[in-house]
């Protein structure tokens, strides 16, 4: 009895490949945000260790839905601690404890705009490689994205700019304006970029 | 309920729009960055939630809440383990894609994911299942799941997909065991009487009245008068088959019951194919039969008696008051019976001593648990011996008892009687 033919090689490579993108990524992004440990403030190695597992286990959450579900009948403690661990690891938002921990570890450190704006870029990057594994999608579904993505860069490289200028006023109010301005340009491309994208005549290319 | 042409009609389902965990992922990023930035007034922050916050500008919150989906199986019958195809059909939500997947039940196999790409009003897709036992049950749901083009917002609906009854998957069986005796009826077994059929008899001398294109010219040349070819009569045979359902033992998918079923399924099978007027028997809780019949029609009617005849044992009466139309004198009998039921073995014996040939395919592949005390053992081998002793009644009476394992094909253990033909005892 055989299951009628399927891609199962092909998409066992491809979920492959994005599982061992998201590692590198996983990986990347905590070693970008921890690193060096020295200058970092208290705080900093146990947020590192959230990190670490959180990593591990949104590897391991994208590893036990590429294998799928295998129920046991078997009533011994050991099956029973495996699919009860096996529960956990799926049903955690491990991506998400990940990125918390990632940003609470590059804000412990000093002011280094161009590092979290790469840790940003990073970051996105390894959500886009968990969303593609966990869909078995190619990378073509992101072709849609592709102006967002590249006007969302555009705005961080924007921020890095606007955080590496120099303080021409003292005023307490100067850092809260500058966010605020930051803040107010995001939302407005978030709100111009739809319209944009959504305009008559634009061809509906995926 | 199918529509006019035979048709599933479409169904609508509610869909459940929420947001995709990608989706979730990039809030947790987009909020947590502007967070960060507010709260220790770094800008860089707020910019590494930018490619989030213009990915999740594109959500949109209007999606109508149903879908008209059709979901038809495309055979009308199944066999256990055979792939069936279900094709579905998608009206509606042109612009999201869909991934098609069967979550099956247990007795289920299901293929991958299918995903239909967005562009059509009404988009058709073809899964593929595999119903691993036969009997009835439903297939499992199918998740119908739509994601817009930023794989933000997930839509899911879920379908119930039918009940079915797949057939027992058929015993391979290529040769037939034919009787020397048999009716006179047009089929495609060369009798013992000279006939009109295609199989060379003898050679005989010409009498007036006989037809002069089979005069055989070089007997005629060698005898010097005139002699002529004679040929066998094709008939055919009235085969019945005995399912034994009373016992259900062994391993599930592999039981006595389900060799009983696969053996008698194919043994149907063989014989209608051979064009022999083949009748079936259950022998279960209630006594059911069908007539010898001939057809396609007449197999589907076999194979659905086989399916609904409930099993058991408690009021299993004889064959002994069978019709004469479901038991024709001189008709080929095949039982497949696991013989732990005596009230068959019985029947079988009264059978025999009417004057019918019987084969009898034990299909008892299993034994009694026991767990190696003394007493057990010696209760093992007693059961064994009964057994033993069952079978060798049977073979004593001349009903041969050919032992099947249900893995191997059916021609191996009725080998010693499809190679010549079996002699009909009156």
């Amino acid at each position: 009895m055989t299951l009628p033919a399927s891609t199962a090689p092909a998409g066992w490579t491809r979920r492959g490949y994005g599982i061992a993108a998201a590692s590198a990524l996983a990986t990347g992004v905590i070693l970008w945000s921890a690193f060096p440990l020295s200058t970092g403030r208290a705080g900093t190695r146990p947020a590192l260790a959230v990190a670490i597992v959180a990593g591990l286990m949104s590897i391991a959450q994208l590893a036990a839905a590429a294998i799928g579900n295998r129920d046991s009948d078997s009533f011994a403690v050991l099956d029973q601690a495996a699919q009860w661990l096996t529960g956990l690891v799926k049903i955690m938002p491990w991506a998400e404890l990940l990125i918390v921990a990632v940003l609470v570890l590059e804000v412990l450190h000093a002011s280094r705009p161009w590092h979290t704006a790469l840790l940003g870029v990073a970051l996105t990057g390894y959500l886009l490689a968990v969303h593609l594994t966990e869909t078995r999608a190619g990378g073509s579904v992101l072709r849609a994205q592709l102006p967002l993505l590249c006007a969302g860069i555009a705005l961080t490289a924007l921020s890095v700019g606007a955080a590496a200028l120099p303080h021409f006023m003292a005023s307490p109010a100067d850092a809260a304006i500058r966010i605020v301005v930051l803040v107010a340009a995001v939302v407005a491309v978030g709100l111009a970029v739809p319209v944009w994208l959504s305009r008559p005549g634009r061809p509906r290319g995926r | 309920m199918a529509d006019s042409d035979g048709r599933e009609p479409l169904r609508r389902l509610a869909v459940h729009w929420t947001l995709s965990a990608h989706a979730r992922r990039l809030l947790v990023l987009a909020v947590a960055g502007v967070a960060l930035a507010v709260l220790t007034r770094r800008a860089e922050f707020a910019g590494l939630a930018a490619p989030a916050l213009l990915l999740l500008a594109t959500w949109q919150a209007d999606r109508q809440p149903e879908v008209t989906v059709r979901v038809q199986l495309r055979d009308a019958s199944l066999v256990e383990g055979v792939s069936a195809a279900i094709d579905v059909e998608i009206h509606g939500h042109e612009l999201l894609d869909v991934r098609l997947l069967i979550e099956p039940t247990d007795t289920v196999l299901a293929g991958e994911a299918v995903d239909v790409p967005a562009g059509h009003p009404a988009r058709t897709a073809v899964l593929r299942v595999v119903p691993t036992r036969w009997g009835r049950y439903s297939l499992g749901v199918l998740m119908i799941t739509f994601a817009d083009r930023y794989r933000l917002t997930e839509g899911t609906a879920v379908a119930q997909l039918p009940f079915v009854s797949p057939y027992p998957q058929a015993a391979s069986l290529q040769s037939s065991v034919v009787l020397s005796r048999l009716p006179s009826r047009l089929g495609e077994h060369p009798a013992r009487a000279a006939g009109d059929g295609i199989e060379f008899a003898g050679v005989r001398e010409f009498v007036p009245g006989d037809r002069q294109r089979r005069i055989n010219w070089p007997a005629t040349t060698r005898r010097g008068s005139l002699h002529l070819s004679t040929f066998s009569a094709e008939r055919t045979q009235n085969v019945v088959v005995i399912a034994d359902e009373t016992a259900d033992v062994g391993e599930p998918g592999a039981s006595s019951l389900d060799l009983v079923l696969r053996g008698a399924s194919g043994a149907i099978t063989r014989y209608l194919a051979a064009r022999d007027r083949v009748g079936l028997i259950i022998f279960a809780g209630r006594l059911s039969w069908i007539t010898p019949g001939q057809g396609q029609r007449h197999w589907y009617r076999m194979l659905d008696l086989m399916m609904s005849t409930p099993g058991g044992w408690d009021r299993a009466p004889g064959l002994s008051r069978l019709p004469r139309a479901a038991l024709p004198p001189g008709s080929l009998v095949l039982v497949f019976s696991p013989l732990l039921d005596h009230r068959l073995v019985e029947a079988l014996r009264d059978l025999r001593e009417r004057g019918f040939s019987v084969i009898v395919v034990d299909v008892l592949n299993t034994e009694p648990a026991h767990d190696g005390s003394r007493l057990s053992q010696l209760t093992a081998r007693l059961w064994h011996l009964e057994q033993q002793a069952v079978r060798f009644s049977l073979t004593q009476i001349g009903v041969p008892v050919a032992h099947w394992d249900g893995v191997s094909s059916l021609d191996t253990p009725l080998a010693p009687y499809t190679r010549r033909v079996l002699v009909a005892h009156r």
